[in-house]
């Protein structure tokens, strides 16, 4: 028995994994995806019909093992390029939010 | 004829012998985008400043005659999850609307040291997640042949747009049917690569291990020309293949038939369900490859039915994991009338998302958590290894498999949308290709109540030359593949 079979989707594991991944849904999202999840997550549960014992994961897609190259020296990117893409910058330097919030 | 209406091949014979230039077909396609676009909608970006530079650089070329290639001053456009210098670059996210590359993906420099003029880029499902374009997150391309239906995706931007004429080729990209979906939905002839032929230096990542770009054009004549332009070692990309590449269309100029080739029918993919017009069309398409020569035998990949499964629960893993960055620090939409860095992070995904990409990173992020890991995604990947087996064994029996590309022609806009579920199912007959690393190319083989059917031929790894073979000679025999949507 794996642990899939024990899944409860609920209102509270939507909001963990939101939490989790870093997005602020809204109330409408997480209800609509308790009743998806519960749906996807029992269909996927179909491989469980399938023997993988002694069966290897299949991670790499590629027939390369560990590509070499050689460690030549190229122009990087200039930075103020790069930094065009950022949301605000200043002086060659990205600019976040105050990480900490005074009381 | 039109100029819109030419192969590339022809095109090429025009722009070498100086009876048009590079400038003229560019203006001409410019044109019946700025006429026709309006509605299909298969461009997020036209990038008119840039295509009428680079045509007029290909006129010089030409001019002196030193170096033409086949693709020397022929427009196309790319899928917008391919990076271009300084051409917005969004994969039809909000997240990235604004985006501009500071650099261009390999295949995209490869199409620039031919002089090969970029049109534009096209509109996709968001980062590529989606089976219909529906889920783009500025608007939904139609399919040219009858504007009520999908074009297919997520590659549908490119597919809509070259079965238009509004770009002799586009380069696509196929994680899990992205080519070869909207290609068949949309009557034009589109090829996922083998893993790593292409490199994906640039390619903005959906997943990793399934991604490729791959050519989709009128032709397999075409898709040739535009595949040994892009293919080849990179080593800006580790996974990217070593082998040399092949001249494919040199290989088809000299094909005359098909004998000594085995062709396997996998049973798994003729099932109930399969829609009879499509049926029908692809069991005769098979007696025409038959009648070329090759031996046709039915074989049986036994794992087809959990492909489905294994596909997007890695799907979900591996995208969660690449959409991470996307946190409005470095690039990107940033939400920043909030207070706290937390809050630029929750608020920026939560506005640029779309609903299908959260829908995924949420999956994905709970597949991998802790103690659901084993249960999910190493099942998957265990499972993933045996769908692969399945392919190695028919192989050592046949040169090349062919199915339908999907169960059906293109579905109308909204019918799948509200069920996810479904709009997954319709992947059925491509994502395992993706899972095993393979090629499939995408060939038109009938029409049905006005929609295009295709044909999906597969081989093993770097095969690319046998299937390039096959449909190029059923092309020669056929003319689906020269129809044209009623415009």
């Amino acid at each position: 028995m794996s642990k899939k079979d024990e899944v409860k989707v609920d209102e509270q594991l939507v909001e963990e994994i939101a939490s989790l991944a870093r997005l602020d849904l809204t109330k409408e999202e997480r209800e609509m995806f308790v009743s998806q999840f519960k749906d996807i997550l029992d269909y996927v549960s179909i491989l469980n019909e399938v023997n993988t014992e002694d069966v290897p994961p299949a991670y790499l897609s590629s027939a390369n093992n560990s590509a070499m190259r050689e460690d030549d020296i190229e122009e990087s990117v200039p930075t103020k390029e790069f930094l065009a893409n950022a949301p605000q910058a200043k002086d060659d330097y990205i600019v976040i939010p105050r990480v900490h919030i005074e009381q | 004829m039109d100029l819109h209406e030419l192969s590339i091949q022809q095109a090429h014979e025009l722009l070498s012998s100086r009876k048009v230039s590079s400038e003229e077909l560019t203006r001409a396609y410019l044109e019946r985008i700025r006429r026709l676009d309006p509605q299909i909608k298969s461009y997020v970006t036209v990038s008119e400043e840039l295509a009428l530079k680079q045509a007029k650089e290909a006129d010089q070329r030409i001019k002196t005659g030193e170096g033409l290639t086949p693709l020397t001053g022929i427009p196309y456009s790319a899928k917008d999850s391919i990076s271009t210098r300084g051409i917005n670059t969004t994969c039809s996210s909000k997240i990235l609307e604004n985006y501009k590359p500071f650099y261009d993906a390999t295949a995209i420099k490869k199409l620039n040291s031919s002089n090969s003029v970029l049109l534009g880029k096209n509109n996709m499902d968001e980062f590529g997640m989606g089976s219909s374009t529906e889920n783009s997150g500025f608007f939904t391309t139609r399919n040219p042949w009858n504007f009520d239906y999908v074009p297919g995706g997520s590659s549908g931007g490119s597919a809509a747009a070259v079965a238009a004429g509004l770009t002799p080729f586009s380069l696509g990209e196929d994680t899990g049917g992205s080519v070869r979906m909207p290609a068949s939905f949309c009557g034009v002839t589109g090829l996922k690569t083998t893993y790593g032929r292409v490199s994906r230096y640039g390619l903005i990542p959906l997943v990793s291990s399934f991604d490729t770009i791959g050519p989709m054009a009128r032709s397999v004549y075409d898709v040739a020309l535009v595949l040994e332009t892009i293919a080849g070692h990179d080593a800006k990309d580790s996974t990217s293949r070593l082998e040399p590449v092949e001249n494919y269309s040199e290989i088809l100029k000299t094909t005359e038939n098909l004998r000594g080739l085995r062709i396997g029918i996998p049973k798994e993919y003729f099932v109930e369900g399969l829609d009879s017009a499509v049926d029908f069309s692809v069991r005769d398409a098979i007696k025409h490859i038959e009648s070329l020569g090759a031996e046709v035998i039915e074989v049986s990949l036994p794992h087809t039915q959990y492909a489905i499964p294994v596909y997007y629960l890695i799907l979900f893993a591996e995208a969660s994991s690449n959409l991470a960055k996307y946190d409005g620090i470095r690039f990107g939409l940033s939400e920043r009338s909030v207070e706290s860095l937390m809050d630029v992070y929750l608020k920026t995904r939560e506005t640029g998302f779309g609903a299908e990409t959260k829908r995924r990173i949420m999956l994905g992020t709970f597949a991998l958590s802790a103690g659901y890991y084993d249960a999910y995604y190493l099942k998957a990947q265990k499972v993933r290894t045996l769908i692969r087996q399945d392919f190695q064994k028919a192989f050592e029996t046949c040169d090349a498999l062919i199915t339908p590309v999907a169960p059906a022609t293109a579905f109308r806009i909204g019918e799948k949308i509200t069920n996810p579920l479904d709009m997954y199912l319709s992947d059925v007959f491509v994502v395992a290709v993706n899972l095993a690393g393979i090629p499939a190319l995408s060939v038109p083989c009938g029409i049905s109540n006005g929609l295009p059917i295709g044909m999906q031929i597969m081989g093993p790894h770097l095969s690319e030359e046998t299937l390039l073979r096959i449909g190029h000679l059923y092309q020669s025999q056929t003319d689906w593949h020269t129809k044209h949507p009623p415009l």
